[in-house]
């Protein structure tokens, strides 16, 4: 170590042990992004001060095609032997820079970058400051940067079978375009059927269509498919593995009926006396403890429901066993655990509704005939409790008056969520419709906060709702509550300027759409990142809008966040598109700065092992030395930190390269 | 017997009596003592209305600083009172808020010697107490009672500083009706605005506030309604007063005398108007 660093001219690199590399430093203006704030040319001149630094080149945006040239010919015409690319985070282009140098014939994990951009120039407006600091990043990376080694990429095997988790339309959708593609997914479905929460709607917006019509043929095709293993009434147990190789251990539940011998004839159904809150249903009606939830399902077998089934709890009735024609009843079944073995995993987890209860003053569980929006598409539902008729939960009469209510716990961030659900204003546009024409002299009312439409047909789907009668009304509602056999609706007409009492027999609550806490509990297994509601975080908000920080896991549907059935199943196409474009590579690379072990010095202490989150180490008992599987490591370098010999690295950020970068500084 | 600060504030003094004398009285029985804090001062809820936040701050400050040497705990009934008492106890105490606290605090000579948790009478009763130990203490049940628990705006809101019931749908007041041995009605405007202030010059505004509440609670079922806030009990009262037929309202500190069998002389019901003596015989519970 050496050096006067307070004038920049001096650096720490010892020059007596070994000759400097020559490393090319190249300064990027980001637009205005860092040239704004940083001095360029005062960083070119104390750059190009210091040792070992054979070139230093500007350009107004290095990513462009010109600016990557320029970093080719210098490699080339420079001889450059370290490259470093001052610009902005490594997360966007240091695969872009390091692919530059690798064509110029540099090995690419010699060129590193150095973000003079998210924490120097965005965070400040003082130029001398942002420049001074640009300058010292620049320093202390090139203090790394000439300790970088060769590094050649690990390959791995692709298994090229898919797991797709949630068959909602978005599972199935993913699962049937990498199906049609010749390549086997295994698609498991906590529920005993497939289609998800679509199964449940009555009609869709914008066009009517009925959403058994469209969906049926789907769940047949799926059911049917010879390159989909189906497994439904099952969750993930655990994963482990990496992309291109997991492994998923999956627990089908117990379902006491044999698939193979049930032929779906449903004598058990109509005799069980048990009883069942129909979760299909949304507790409408009450189902029976031996259950399927559509007459449609996909597989059409039904399952007991162990909490509630008089034999299974209390030992007694066994009437199913008895009706049964082919003797499928199996009391003694319980959970089976099924090992898989795939390269990529689509996660389409799904959504559910807001507990309502959450929303106090709308009195939900306290006033029976306010009800949320999927019980209302049951109501709508030809195949739901009442075939179809809008009648309501109280006395079973149709509802002359039903106030609909957007924005019931969405947009709310004091008892709600803070973010819009999407869907509502159109599927309470909907709704509305659809219910005008079950009711014809009905009165719909729609309380809204404001109306948004952005989709195709959209906005002409709401004039037709508007053109049908159907009374919107500018404000949020702040009390529901019942009074004698209607149920009293407080709101605001902001645009009159008044409060009013709407007097209703019915309301329909569009409360918030938030992610599956199923899916929640899956993504916490799975350490894939989730936001602070739940929902799945993509790689990148814009550009990898399916993919996810964890390499091979891929996401369809409202698990990512509230959306409708075009765009889920287009999102599911192009969860479904990434699958195949990874399957049509033979072999997977994997970065090469991973950990590393000096078995000369381990002792097989095993706190790297306990250290790892991604079962990468593990000590051999054998030899008690540790071992690291270089296709699992992430390189974070935890292990490297907690091993007490010092006998664990990290390739190309070892020990002494961070020393070297703190002295630096 | 545990022994707690206790801040009864001004209207409790005059003419919310019966609420506070109560209040003491049932503690003893139930097994706590309330000991008046000396010298307290006003405790800041008129100043609301004023547009200087200043002077609403200084006057609970002064009280919560004269508490902290006391002890760690302060326990208020009036509904008004511990609302702000207690928002400007979170002000004072709130991680991050460090610089605000230390400039509220000069204004007053007493030092704030330790955060003080200001809780409500019914917080005792459900978190220091305990329901079971109230129970046992209910020698007289108010068996067959059909009592609706109203909370009005102060008692649980804003939810950030007032978060031991919920907002919109509160239970505490309730679930001590049923330890109590009454039956509390299900009621849809527990939380509902009374009309406040506005009985002074909008007395149209404040009766028909008042009129759907009373409305509702009798719609459902409920003989009598509890509350405990003294401007409350003062609207919904007044209104039974102009109205036939309406329900008599009671502190809650008065049905709770009964059960734990306080004399009639000392439940303090020649505050409350009409009969309350001869309601509550009716019922069979003097």
């Amino acid at each position: 170590m050496s050096g006067n660093r307070q004038d920049g001219s001096q650096s720490t690199i010892d020059t007596r042990k070994s000759k400097i590399p020559r490393v090319g430093v190249f300064v990027c203006h980001c637009g205005i992004n860092i040239a704004g704030t940083v001095k360029i040319p005062e960083v070119l001149e104390r750059v190009g001060r210091m040792p070992g630094v054979a070139v230093v080149k500007d350009y107004k945006y290095c990513c462009s095609d010109p600016g990557q040239r320029m970093v080719r010919d210098s490699v080339k015409a420079d001889k450059l032997e370290r490259v470093i690319v001052a610009c902005c985070s490594p997360t966007l282009h240091e695969t872009t820079f390091r692919n530059a140098c690798a064509e110029a014939g540099l090995n690419p994990y010699q060129c590193e970058i150095a973000n003079i951009r998210e924490q120097c120039s965005w965070v400040t407006e003082d130029k001398d400051e942002a420049t001074a600091k640009a300058t010292e990043i620049i320093r202390t990376t090139m203090a790394k940067t000439v300790l970088d080694q060769p590094l050649e990429p690990i390959t791995v095997s692709i298994n090229k079978r898919a797991l797709v988790v949630g068959a909602g339309i978005a599972g199935i959708q993913a699962a049937l375009d990498i199906a049609n593609a010749g390549y086997e997914v295994v698609l498991v479905e906590k529920e005993p059927s497939i289609g998800g929460h679509m199964a449940q709607l009555s009609e869709t917006f914008p066009t009517l269509d009925c959403s058994q019509c469209i969906l049926t043929p789907r769940t047949v095709e799926t059911g049917r498919h010879p390159n989909i293993k189906l497994m439904t009434y099952s969750e993930i147990d655990n994963v482990s593995g990496y992309v291109g190789n997991f492994k998923v251990r999956i627990r089908q539940k117990a379902r006491y009926v044999d698939f193979k011998t049930c032929t779906g004839c449903g004598v058990c159904l109509e005799k069980c006396p048990g009883r069942n809150e129909s979760w299909f249903e949304r507790g409408l009606v009450r189902g029976k403890a031996i259950y399927r939830l559509l007459p449609q399902a996909v597989p059409n077998r039904p399952v007991i429901d162990a909490k509630v089934c008089l034999y299974l709890t209390k030992g007694k009735c066994g009437i199913c066993a008895k009706v049964c024609p082919t003797g499928a009843i199996r009391y003694d079944d319980a959970d089976k655990f099924v090992e898989e073995e795939v390269g990529a995993i689509v996660l389409a987890t799904g959504y559910e509704l807001l507990d309502a209860k959450r929303l106090g003053s709308y009195g939900v569980g306290l006033v029976p005939d306010v009800i949320d929006g999927l019980a209302f598409e049951r109501l709508l539902s030809a195949s739901g409790p009442t075939s179809g008729e809008v009648k309501r939960p109280s006395d079973g009469k149709a509802p002359k008056k039903v106030v609909f209510v957007q924005c019931a716990g969405s947009r709310d961030s004091t008892s709600g969520m803070p973010y819009c659900s999407k869907i509502c204003c159109m599927y309470t546009a909907k709704q509305a419709i659809l219910y005008k024409h079950r009711v014809h002299d009905g009165q719909a009312t729609i309380c809204y906060i404001d109306v948004r439409t952005p989709g195709k047909g959209f906005e002409e789907f709401y004039k037709r709702a508007t053109d049908d009668g159907i009374q919107y009304l500018r404000g949020k509602v702040s009390k529901i509550f019942r009074q004698g056999d209607k149920v009293k609706v407080w709101a605001s007409d902001t645009l009159a300027g008044r409060k009013v009492e709407l007097e209703a027999d019915m309301v329909v609550l569009a409360t918030a759409v938030i992610a599956n806490p199923d899916g929640v509990a899956l993504a916490r297994k799975l350490k894939t990142q989730i936001d602070t509601h739940g929902f799945m975080t993509e790689a990148h908000p814009k550009l990898r809008p399916v993919e996810t920080l964890t390499a091979g896991f891929f996401l369809a549907g409202c698990g990512q966040g509230p959306k409708d059935i075009p765009e889920t199943v287009a999102q599911a196409s192009a969860a479904a598109a990434k699958v195949l474009a990874m399957f049509g590579n033979t072999r997977l690379t994997h970065s090469p700065t991973t950990a590393q072990v000096d078995e000369e010095t381990c002792v097989g202490c095993g706190y790297c092992e306990r250290t790892c989150a991604y079962e990468a180490v593990k000590v051999d008992p054998a030899r008690k030395k540790a071992v690291v599987n270089a296709a699992l490591c992430e390189g974070c370098g935890a292990c490297a930190v907690a091993c007490p010999s010092g006998a664990m690295t990290h390739k190309n950020a070892t020990k002494k390269a961070i020393f070297e970068m703190a002295d630096t500084f | 017997m545990t022994k707690y600060a206790y801040y009864p504030g001004c209207t409790l003094y005059t003419k919310a009596r019966s609420l506070d004398i109560c209040a003491r009285k049932a503690a003893e029985k139930v097994g706590f003592e309330l000991a008046e804090m000396p010298s307290w001062n006003c405790c800041g809820a008129i100043y609301n209305a004023t547009s200087d936040d200043l002077a609403a701050q200084v006057g609970p400050v002064r009280n919560l600083a004269k508490a902290s040497q006391i002890g760690d705990k302060l326990v208020t009934l009036c509904a008004a009172c511990h609302n702000v008492l207690k928002r400007v106890q979170d002000r004072l105490d709130q991680p991050g808020n460090e610089v605000e606290s230390e400039r509220l605090k000069t204004f007053v000579d007493e030092k704030y010697e330790r955060p003080v948790k200001v809780l409500h009478y019914l917080e005792v009763l459900k978190n220091e107490v305990g329901w079971d130990k109230v129970k046992a203490k209910a020698t007289k049940p108010l068996a067959g009672l059909k009592v609706a628990s109203y909370y009005g705006c102060l008692m649980v809101r804003p939810r950030e500083a007032l978060s031991f019931d919920d907002p919109e749908n509160p239970q505490v007041m309730d679930d001590l009706m049923r330890v109590l041995g009454a039956e509390p009605t299900r009621f849809d405007f527990k939380a509902e605005c009374c009309g406040g202030y506005l009985v002074v010059n909008r007395r149209d505004v404040a009766k028909a506030a008042s009129q759907k509440i009373l409305d509702n609670a009798k719609a459902w079922g409920a003989e009598a309604i509890v509350t405990t806030c003294p401007l409350c009990q003062y609207n919904l009262d007044k209104l039974r007063v102009m109205t036939d037929g309406a329900l008599p309202v009671f502190y809650f500190t008065q049905l709770l005398g009964v059960a734990v069998g306080l004399g009639q002389d000392e439940l303090g019901l020649g505050h409350n108007s009409g009969d309350p003596a001869g309601f509550l015989k009716s019922k069979g519970l003097l």
